[in-house]
């Protein structure tokens, strides 16, 4: 076993391992938060409520799928779909006639607005009222007694009661697919159903505004049937033409946003936690590392009296075994809250259905513990090689002698990396949206590999550099010192350096990345948008109705719907998703409204069967204007329209236009999120303003700046997962910085007491040190900088066709954090370490 | 006693190889124009027993002559033999066992593992080398170096004077055929260096052992049976029973040829 030197040295000196603690902690805490959150998007679920009394539910696939071959194997890639994929009306009565099955509930939802003068009804949702068999809590006999005609609906009763509506009232109602008056003819509870209204089975279907399709069949078996026999004759019906689920797959139904929520948590957990846990073993292993060189003496003195190579190896190691599963399982908990801060957040934002729990397993915790332990382990292994090898007679010496120059293997293997990020980097221009922040956090991943290999050379670029005004006497004798010491000591200056670094290259490009996005965005839109009026709706949407009756309102030149959808395409093996315009009313007046930027064709050729592509979609697709494309609607189904347009002004506004009529079926809600208005020339447009928001339950009027406040919302998202990730990875390597250089400062308490013994005043000290930590901070910026920059040029001209976008006041920030982080954490230390006497600090054995 | 061998032993003693000898030792770092050549080849044999101090100006090789005779650094060329055994060819895992149980060692500083209880650096060869660690004859030698009571305090706690003779029970711990000691006293203040030479003396005179110490303090010096010199990495003259006064001689002599050298060279 051992030799006991690891555990008398951990406990004697438990300070002098506080900067590993604290790295192994946060490592664990970082890989814990995102383990748990990947987990739960692997294993989250919806238990079955509306069909829990249903054991088959047929429904559409709620993925676009695409299978390629690769190198001989088949793969396949899926997305999941913007709106409700739903399955056709006819598959009903196919069901039915099937032997197995006693009863077959088709099951419609679309949102309600209600046309009220006062007192608010909370938001509703129409239903077929066959479905109410579902959830109903009466019996069907009830039920039959309440079926409400043609002019009638079925109140939920807590909804009624809240509202102050009895039967016999009437209530004006608007749907996707109409509106109208209606008598309540009854009143049900049902569970797990909201605020409901259900009409009779037509109207239903033609309210919803998809006739002939409907969400979901839910199928009950005859008795002695079981599920799987029934599964399987529904199955054979159905074809391949949806989906049929089963058991807990049901709830996905149910709750139609498990499926992005999903995809989002993956994502967060998967791609966002892989770098994050490289980032951890990446700093583990420097601190270590660090630690490790800081004790070569200690090393050297044991070589000499008599310990093996293999005797220093396996204290080292054994020390990390002490310190990395306490360290590591101390970051657990913390991990775990952070975890449910962001899981909760991403609830509130509407990312995640809320049905969803955290699903806090063991293996994230394990992977934790065992990802820092083995980064310890290999860590202290790697470090241990130099003071192991070192000759004893080190130890006699005086002087702690650094290495003259990284070999050559690491100088390979470092500008290999680089080389790597260059490549990956261009990779990620070709690449849209969230792709390319996660492929961009590889780009950086690939660039501070290269630093931590190449980091004493840089160090010693930098330092010689920067140096240069410093050892030319601008700042008197503590800068010419500060710029010798930081020269002669490459290694340690690396070692400084590399978090503040990572620093810089994670926020700058996470944080520059959304503000490009959001500027060219925003520019767009402003050109874009050319409007006199935006209608807009603070309730679902605005009814199609809308755009007519608005047309009419004196003064109104022409309106334009604007319904927002999303559509499916491919690009290579990739299946990227993209806003997709939904325009109703005249094409040729669209350019009164909307100024795209037509690069080729035009707008006004907009009609049935045709699609405008903004140009870097058109280029991802290899389209012409006049080529048919390939896309995929909102809810799966495949088009082949004819690309009539290109327009430049696509990012932030949408990828394709298309006629409304070709989308209106094919989305959750056939609702239009504005209805853009021209004015003509000398009309009152307050007049007109005070009439169109008449128009609408809801409806809020404003001018074509008004468009961009109602910015899309998974851009919305996309800006705040990039600041979460920026601050949890910045925050991260902020600690991890302050840490590191707490550790090279108070390593030198033997030289700043020489120092201080030979005459150098506390103030000298403390300014040598404070040009240090600015030598260490403007390193660390202009590399980082520079990494942040060669990230993100490629991906901003990919994106927007233009250099990345940086506000003066986040990057002063961003400058003004690291230089404040490197002032503190320099100094604080020295400050600590000048309160010793020199005499003491001189002799100091280290 | 720990420190008395009857005199059959030094008897015998006389009659084995030499505790330490140099055959043609040369040593350089560096390679080509650049390479400085530390040790210009030494022929030296030093017997059992004795007590021997080596001095030179700064430069003259005797850090590397140490080094290389303790088996700390490889000659380039040449051979050193511990107790008649050649170790310039023995791997590097071989040399740490054979150190280990064969040589003490007594530095200027950096001396003791600060995590460590003083009883515990005294018994840390021992413990490296996997043996029974002989609790008793530890506390034996830390009451001959005269520290009785302080095998549980930790080295921080002791004086710079207790810490070098806490060194010094640990370079006896294992018996060994030679102490080589560098500085020992260059920390000290003149009374606290007398005592610890004392001790150097006495483990040479009760015990045995075979003492070797560079030093660069003529006092000091004058403590060892003879008194080696070197210049620019040769053997240049050697002194036995030294006084102080001649020391300081022969020293002020050879730093005034070897600034004479080094202004020539220039």
């Amino acid at each position: 076993m051992t030799n006991g030197l690891a555990r008398a040295s951990v406990r004697f000196r438990p300070a002098s391992f506080a900067g590993s603690f604290v790295a192994l902690l946060l490592g664990a805490l970082i890989i814990t938060a995102c383990g748990t959150l990947l987990q739960t998007g692997i294993t989250a679920h919806v238990e079955a409520v509306r069909y829990a009394d249903s054991p088959v539910v047929v429904s559409g696939d709620p993925y676009a799928r695409f299978s390629y071959q690769e190198g001989g194997e088949r793969a396949s890639t899926q997305i999941a779909l913007p709106e409700r994929s739903r399955v056709d009306k006819a598959l009903v009565a196919k069901i039915a006639a099937r032997p197995a099955v006693a009863a077959v509930v088709p099951d419609l939802s679309f949102p309600l607005q209600v046309v009220k003068k006062a007192g608010a009804l909370p938001a509703l949702t129409g239903r077929n009222f066959s479905a109410a068999a579902l959830t109903a809590a009466d019996s069907s006999a009830t039920q039959k007694r309440h079926a409400p005609g043609a002019g009638e609906v079925v109140l939920e009763e807590s909804a009624a009661r809240a509202a102050g509506l009895a039967p016999g009232d009437r209530l004006s109602l608007i749907a996707p697919g109409g509106s109208g008056s209606y008598v309540v003819s009854g009143l049900i509870s049902a569970k797990a159903d909201g605020p409901s209204v259900w009409f009779a089975d037509g109207v239903a279907e033609k309210l919803s505004g998809h006739p002939g399709t409907v969400d979901a069949i839910a199928v009950t078996p005859r008795a002695g049937v079981t599920v799987s026999a029934l599964a399987g004759q529904v199955r054979q019906e159905v074809h391949g033409r949806a989906k049929v689920a089963t058991g807990d797959e049901r709830g996905a139904v149910e709750v139609a946003a498990l499926t992005e929520g999903k995809e989002v948590l993956t994502g967060v957990g998967g791609s966002f936690g892989g770098v994050a846990a490289l980032t951890a073993v990446f700093v583990v292993m420097g601190t270590i590392a660090l630690a490790t060189g800081q004790r070569a003496r200690e090393f050297a003195m044991l070589r000499a009296i008599g310990a093996t190579p293999r005797q220093i190896r396996r204290t080292i190691a054994t020390e990390a075994v002490i310190l990395a599963p306490v360290a590591a399982a101390l970051g657990v908990l913390p991990g775990l809250a952070l975890a449910r801060w962001w899981f909760g957040e991403l609830v509130d934002r509407g990312a995640v259905p809320e049905q969803v729990s955290l699903d806090v397993g063991v293996l994230p915790m394990v992977v934790a513990v065992g990802a820092c332990l083995l980064a310890a382990l290999t860590a202290g292994w790697v470090a241990a090689r130099r003071p192991a090898r070192l000759r004893p007679s080190q130890a006699l010496g005086e002087a702690s002698v650094e290495r003259a120059r990284p070999g050559v293997i690491r100088i390979v293997m470092g500008l290999a990396a680089l080389a790597g990020g260059g490549v990956l980097a261009n990779l990620a221009a070709r690449l849209g949206g969230s792709d390319a922040a996660n492929t961009a956090l590889g780009v950086i991943m690939c660039f501070l590999l290269a630093v931590a290999l190449l980091g004493p050379l840089l160090a010693r670029l930098c330092a010689s550099v920067l140096g240069l005004p410093l050892r030319a006497g601008a700042a008197g004798a503590a800068g010419s010192l500060a710029a010798d010491n930081t020269r002669a000591q490459a290694r340690r200056l690396a070692s400084a350096i590399t978090p503040i670094i990572m620093v810089t290259a994670f926020c700058g490009t996470l944080l520059f990345m959304q503000s490009t996005i959001r500027h060219a965005s925003a520019e767009n839109v402003k050109r874009a948008v050319v409007a006199d009026h935006v209608l807009g709706s603070t309730g679902p949407g605005l009814p199609a109705t809308t755009v007519e009756r608005a047309a009419r309102v004196p003064g109104v030149d022409s309106a334009t719907g604007v319904l927002r959808t999303g559509a499916v395409y491919r690009a290579g093996s990739e299946l990227n998703s993209t806003t997709v315009l939904g325009v109703s009313g005249d094409p040729g007046s669209l350019p009164k409204v909307l100024d795209l930027g037509v690069q080729s064709g035009s707008l006004s050729a907009l009609g049935s069967g045709t699609v405008a592509l903004d140009t870097t979609i058109a280029k991802d697709l290899d389209v012409k204007t006049g080529d048919r494309v390939s896309l995929r609607l909102g809810d799966g189904t495949k088009v082949r329209p004819i690309v009539v347009a290109t327009y430049e002004r696509g990012l932030g506004v949408g990828g394709a236009v298309m006629p409304r009529a070709a989308v209106a079926a094919h989305v959750t809600a056939a609702l239009d999120s504005q209805v853009l208005i021209a004015a003509t020339p000398g009309a009152d447009r307050q007049a007109m303003a005070r009439q169109l928001t008449a128009l609408a339950p809801g409806a809020t009027v404003t001018d074509a700046a008004g468009y961009g406040a109602q910015a899309d919302r998974d851009q919305e998202l996309n800006a705040w997962a990039n600041t979460v990730m920026a601050a949890v990875l910045g925050g991260f390597a902020a600690v991890a910085a302050a840490n590191t250089l707490v550790m090279t400062v108070l390593d030198r308490r033997r030289e700043i007491g020489l120092l201080r013994l030979s005459g150098t005043t506390r103030r000298q000290v403390r300014d040598m040190m404070s040009w240090e930590a600015l030598l260490v901070a403007v390193s660390g910026l202009v590399v980082g900088g520079a990494i942040a920059w060669t990230t993100l040029v490629p991906i901003a001209r990919g994106l927007t066709g233009a250099a990345p976008y940086i506000p003066i006041g986040t990057a002063g920030q961003l400058v003004a954090g690291a230089v404040l982080l490197s002032l503190a954490a320099t100094g604080l230390p020295t400050l600590a370490l000048l309160r010793t006497r020199p005499i003491e600090a001189g002799s100091a054995r280290q | 006693m720990a420190w008395r061998r009857d005199s059959m032993d030094t008897e015998r003693d006389r009659s084995r190889p030499p505790a330490i000898e140099l055959r043609a030792a040369t040593r350089a770092y560096g390679r080509g124009a650049t390479a400085v050549q530390a040790l210009r080849g030494v022929d030296l044999a030093l017997e059992r027993g004795s007590f021997t101090a080596v001095m030179g100006p700064s430069g003259s090789g005797k850090s590397t002559f140490l080094q290389c005779a303790a088996g700390l650094d490889r000659p380039t060329s040449g051979q050193v033999l511990l107790g008649g055994e050649e170790i310039t060819h023995l791997s590097e895992d071989r040399l740490t066992k054979l150190r280990r149980t064969r040589v003490g060692f007594v530095f200027q500083s950096f001396n003791l593992l600060p995590s460590l209880t003083v009883l515990q650096n005294v018994l840390l060869p021992q413990r490296l080398a996997g043996e029974r660690q002989d609790r008793r004859r530890a506390q034996q030698l830390l009451a001959e170096v005269g520290l009785p009571d302080h095998g549980s305090r930790r080295p921080g706690q002791l004086s710079g004077g207790q810490q070098q003779r806490v060194a010094i029970a640990r370079a006896l711990i294992t018996e060994p055929e030679v102490v080589f000691a560098d500085e020992p006293t260059g920390a000290l203040d003149t009374r606290t260096a007398r005592e610890v030479l004392g001790l150097l003396r006495r483990a040479v005179d009760a015990m045995g052992a075979t003492v070797v110490m560079v030093t660069h303090d003529p006092v000091a010096a004058s403590h060892a049976d003879q008194v080696l010199f070197l210049a620019d990495g040769a053997l240049v003259g050697n002194l036995w029973h030294p006084d102080p006064q001649t020391v300081a001689d022969r020293m002020v002599k050879l730093t005034a040829e070897a600034d004479e050298f080094a202004g020539a060279a220039a």
